[in-house]
Parts: structure tokens; sequence; C-alpha cells
């Protein structure tokens, strides 16, 4: 299975804002993968933005419910 | 006759055995004699009845490369009882580094450190190339011992050039960074440092980052020749790399028989399974011999920001995304409207934002008054007889939205989580990153908060086991030789502090840096005598004239 039909089926079950490193606020979003499997991903405030622009969010329960692939590729 | 003899104290030696009443000497700068009752004249007589006196503070992680260059006493560290740092950390150091690539690393240290430009061109001169320069560079000046890490960055810079951050190494070129790296342990490095994650400051990977396996692994075999430290920043925000970036340094460990350890690791409550796997496969690593010391920070982690800058802070609140993402002009006209600013303070909850903004404190620095900075929002909005959040619009907007806004304790900040794992004897406690971060956070004062935190409030280690984890087991992990103990023949680093009182002051702005450049900085609290190298270096709340530091011996 390819990298981008593993991603396929993953869809954003939920996003936080987390305190990053560096003091800033960052964008945790939490993934449900096609076997069921739960993962997160930590973005930068840049990149965090960046999604939600891509996922056409203007807040974090929007992205809720989104397949991952389908935000990452407006990336 | 002694130099120093601290009478009187309970003496707290490193070890981790209980502290006892009695005396420490010094004489040559060296522990001379410690016991219940230590007879003899002295020059220097510290009254330490009340106080404990313990082996000076080792901090693992920091960024104090270039302000060591000014400030021999990478203050306000050595204030608060911390008489050797490491620094060089993340991959980057000031040495190995040719003439032509200084700008290069200055934009790579400006990132990480938030350095104002001046420091790099007015508070010193540049009068090296290789690392024993550097070294000779900032020995004179110090007051605190330094145990120095080579980046692999500026290793790869001296090496390949502008390729280094563009590609893989050829093996000549392998051959040629182990020859430099060799170079630099001869000099006096503790290790060498490289970093997964870290960027420039046109958010391009740092040289190490393209790094590819073979080229680490011939760089370990060369920490294996002398059993130096290899330090890594890992992809800690992501849990399962993290894991893979801890078999792998076993991996190397085992190999070359070298240490390694990996900074930071954090918990969170967002993600709470992240540390305590982490630690579950550390502790996996070390049944296998391998020595692999994550590094966690005592403090918890703010979130700071400004209107300024869009922040994710109010990523909850769709109004507020929506106008702080506009251009800095309509930004501004936004807010002034008085229509929209309605809707953000709507937005924003049916208690005006006292939930979710009250608590916010406004920080010094940038434009923000005097007179506010330290206060909370509601008191602010109390005062000014308005909701928190309009409290917060206006006075932004009273001053041009440079007007930094914290809030504190929102990550790694759960007390009965942590303390036990700083406890572990497989955790390291490190990170503070001083020197680093300079106009976003203070990173001073860490280990005060080790004592009024985790001993006194939250009773998660003893006395003696915190002092033991931050000198003798520092000084063990990173071969630091003849120190970290209070015991005859080691190297006389001593602090006296109260018990009852140390701890970290609250972050205030300080214009202390080349070009009046502004950083967060904490005071000391209840450190009351520093000894370094068997000389005051702080006492009665201010620095002496002493220049005892050294490049830290290894064993």
């Amino acid at each position: 299975m390819s990298v981008a039909a593993a991603l396929d089926d993953a869809v954003v079950v939920g996003a936080e804002i987390v305190a990053g490193h560096d003091g800033a606020a960052e964008l945790l979003v939490r993934l449900r993968h096609g076997n069921g499997a739960l993962g997160s991903v930590t973005l930068d405030p840049e990149t965090g933005f960046d999604l939600l622009r891509a996922g056409g969010a203007d807040s974090l329960t929007a992205l809720v419910g989104r397949p991952w692939l389908q935000i990452i590729k407006d990336l | 006759m002694f130099d120093i003899l601290i009478k009187g104290g309970t003496v707290v030696d490193g070890t981790g055995a209980p502290g006892f009443a009695g005396d420490v000497a010094v004489k040559d700068g060296r522990i001379a004699a410690v016991g219940p009752v230590v007879t003899g004249e002295a020059r220097r007589t510290v009254d330490a009845r009340g106080r404990i006196v313990a082996p000076g503070f080792i901090d693992p992680h920091t960024h104090f490369d270039v302000q060591l260059l000014w400030d021999g006493a990478a203050r306000p560290a050595l204030e608060h009882g911390i008489t050797s740092i490491v620094p060089g950390n993340c991959s980057l150091s000031l040495a190995p580094l040719k003439a032509k690539d200084r700008k290069v690393l200055v934009g790579m240290f400006q990132q990480i450190e938030e350095m104002p430009p001046a420091a790099f061109t007015e508070a010193f001169d540049w009068t090296w190339e290789d690392f024993a320069g550097y070294r000779d560079a900032i020995e004179p000046g110090l007051s605190i011992n330094v145990a120095p890490l080579v980046g692999h960055s500026v290793i790869r810079l001296w090496v390949m050039g502008a390729d280094a951050q563009q590609r893989a190494a050829r093996p000549d070129e392998i051959t040629a960074m182990q020859n430099l790296l060799r170079q630099c342990l001869d000099a006096g490095a503790v290790g060498l440092s490289t970093s997964f994650v870290d960027v420039d400051e046109n958010a391009r990977p740092v040289p190490s980052r393209f790094a590819q396996w073979a080229e680490l692994d011939a760089l370990c075999a060369v920490l294996g020749e002398y059993g130096r430290m290899l330090q890594i920043v890992p992809e800690f925000y992501a849990t399962d790399i993290t894991l893979a970036r801890i078999d792998q340094l076993a991996e190397l460990s085992l190999k070359h028989g070298i240490p390694t350890t990996f900074s930071p690791l954090f918990d969170s409550a967002a993600t709470p399974e992240n540390a305590p796997r982490a630690l579950e496969r550390v502790e996996q690593q070390f049944a296998r011999g391998a020595r692999v010391w994550p590094q966690m920070q005592t403090r918890p982690i703010d979130i700071s920001f400004s209107l300024l800058r869009p922040s994710l802070f109010f990523a909850r609140l769709p109004t507020w995304m929506r106008v702080l993402r506009l251009p800095a002009v309509e930004r501004i006209a936004a807010l002034k409207d008085a229509a929209t600013a309605d809707r953000l303070v709507a937005d924003a909850g049916p208690d005006g934002g006292m939930a979710l903004m009250g608590e916010l404190i406004v920080r010094g620095g940038g434009e923000a008054p005097a007179h506010l900075a330290g206060r909370t929002l509601a008191e602010i909005a109390a005062e000014r007889g308005q909701d928190p959040a309009r409290a917060l619009i206006e006075v932004s907007l009273e001053h041009g939205l440079d007007v930094g806004f914290l809030a504190a304790s929102r990550g790694h900040d759960a007390t009965d989580r942590i303390g036990p794992m700083l406890a572990s004897p497989f955790v390291h406690i490190g990170a503070s990153d001083g020197g680093a971060h300079l106009a976003s956070f203070a990173t001073y004062g860490d280990t005060g908060y080790l004592f009024s935190e985790f001993v006194r409030a939250a009773g998660a280690f003893s006395l003696e086991g915190a002092v033991k984890k931050i000198t003798s087991d520092t000084a063990r992990i990173w071969g630091l030789k003849d120190r970290g103990e209070l015991k005859p023949g080691y190297a006389a680093d001593v602090v006296v502090f109260d018990a009852d009182t140390i701890g970290r002051g609250p972050e205030r702005p300080a214009f202390d840096m080349p070009g009046e450049g502004m950083r967060y900085v904490r005071d000391a609290i209840g450190v009351e005598t520093v000894v370094v190298n068997g000389e005051m270096a702080w006492e009665r709340g201010a620095y002496t004239e002493s220049k005892s530091g050294v490049i830290c011996p290894l064993n």
C-alpha cells in the first residue's frame, strides 16, 4: 500500500491548541486511520494556519470529519 | 590556611546521601575538607547556618555560545546556582566556523536564540575559526564553567560549504568531518550535537538535517574514540518518530560505546501517552545496555502572543481568527470598528472572555506600559470597567498592538505526572534552553523551580534527590571530571541556598543585550552564595569580579 493510499482513509477526529516548545500556540490534529488506529500530528503556527486555510476552516471544529489527505493536498 | 570555609550549614553532597550538619573547606580551587566539623583558619568564612551547602548545579542544555563572548557568567544562570553549563546544543556552535560562513551561521543562531543582530556585530570581535580558537576567545572571561558541544551543522558547513544545506555528504567529505570532529574533541568539546528539527531564519532545514545515517554513524565512531556525548533534537512533536530516534540512539550508543541524550521530552495533557511511551522505550534500551538519556525540563510551557501577528491561541474563535489574519493596517481598522469589536467581545463568550482571557498576563517589553506588566487581564479589565476581551482589544490598540500576553502553564504543567518522571533514574533533568528564545520567554530558574515545585510543594523528590539530579547525575552522564559532588579533591563548585525559599522570580523584561536588546529573565530566589572553582562568583545578591570559570576537564 502506498503512503497516499494509507492516508486516504485518515479522517480528522479532533483538533486543539497546544503549547509549543518555543512558547507559540500550535495546532494538534488528531487522526483516525482507515484501520482504526489513532494518531496525531502537531503543527507549528504557520503550518497550522495553512492547514486551516487549506481545509476551508475558520475554527478548529470545522476541521473535524474532514479527510486528511484532501486537506493536505490543498496545502 | 583554607581559602574559604563554609560553616554550619546542612551539607547535601550531591550523592543523594542524607544531608548532615557540617562544614565545607575550599583551597586552591578544590574541595579541601567536608565533615561535621572542619577546623582550621580560612581567608574567608561563610556562615551557612540554616542553609543548604551543595555542589554547584549543572545545566546540560543551553545556547549561551554567543553571550559567553561578553558575559562569562551567562547571566542570570550563575546566580541561580548553576556553576557549569553545556552550550552548543541542537547542532549549532560558534566553532569551527570559517570567516566566510559567519553570516550563514548568524542567521541560524538568530532563529534559535532570538539574539539581536547587534550581538554579532558590536559585542565581540570574531577572532577564531577553529574550535580551539573559540575556546581561547571565551575562557579568559569565564566565571562559569563551560562544557561545550560542537555542532554537527557547523562541521558540515566547514567541510561542505553551501552544499551542507542541500545534499548528503560524499565519503571523502564524511572523512573530513571525522577529522574535524577529532580536532574539536581534542580542543575540549564534550561531544557532538545534531538536530532533526531546527531551521534557519529562512525556514530552511539546518545542515545537520541533510545528513544520512552513514554520516552520523561515522561521526559517532569518532565520539566512540573519546567516549563523548551525542546530543540530538528529535521530532519531539511526533511520538512514533521520537521512539524511532530513541532506537537509533540506542544502536549508536551500543555500537560506539557512547552516551547519547535527546531533548526535549515534554508531557502534555493533549497527548498524555507521549512521554510515558518514550520513557518506556528508554528503559527498554537501557536494559540492553544502551545509554539514551531523555532530557526533561522542570518548568511548564507558557503560550505568548500579541495582536501584532496571528496566533493560533484564537483558533477556537472564528471571528477573532478572521480579523487577526487580516493585513496589519486592515486588522487595526477592524479592531477600531465598534461593530466588529462588539462581535469579537460577544464571540469571546457570554462572560466577555473572562474564562478564556481573564487569566492572561500582560508581559513587559514591546510597547506595553510598565504599570500593566505582570498584571492579569481580569484585573486590568475590572479597573477599566470593561470585559476582558474588550480590554485586550483596547489595550492592544492603545499601544500599536505591541502588547504581549501570556497564557501561563499551558503545557508540561501537570506536576503530579511530571514529578515522578523527573525523579525517574532514566530521566535527565535539563532542556532549559538557557540563552535561547530571548524575546519569547525566560529560560532561567528551572533549578529553583525544581525545588519550589517538585521538592517543597509536591514532595516528588527529597532535597537530596533533587540536588543529586542536577549535580552528580549530570556530571556522570556527561563525563565532567571531578564535579558534581562535595568531595575532597573535587572542583570547588559550591552553592549555598535557603531550602525554604529557593525558587525563581517572576518573568520580567531586561534590556541588557547588546544594542539595548530585550530578553525575558527570571531572578534567583534563595540562592545566597555561589563558588566557582574555589572563588566567590556570586554573593550577597551581586556578581563578583571573579573569572574562575574553566572549560570543564573531562573524564
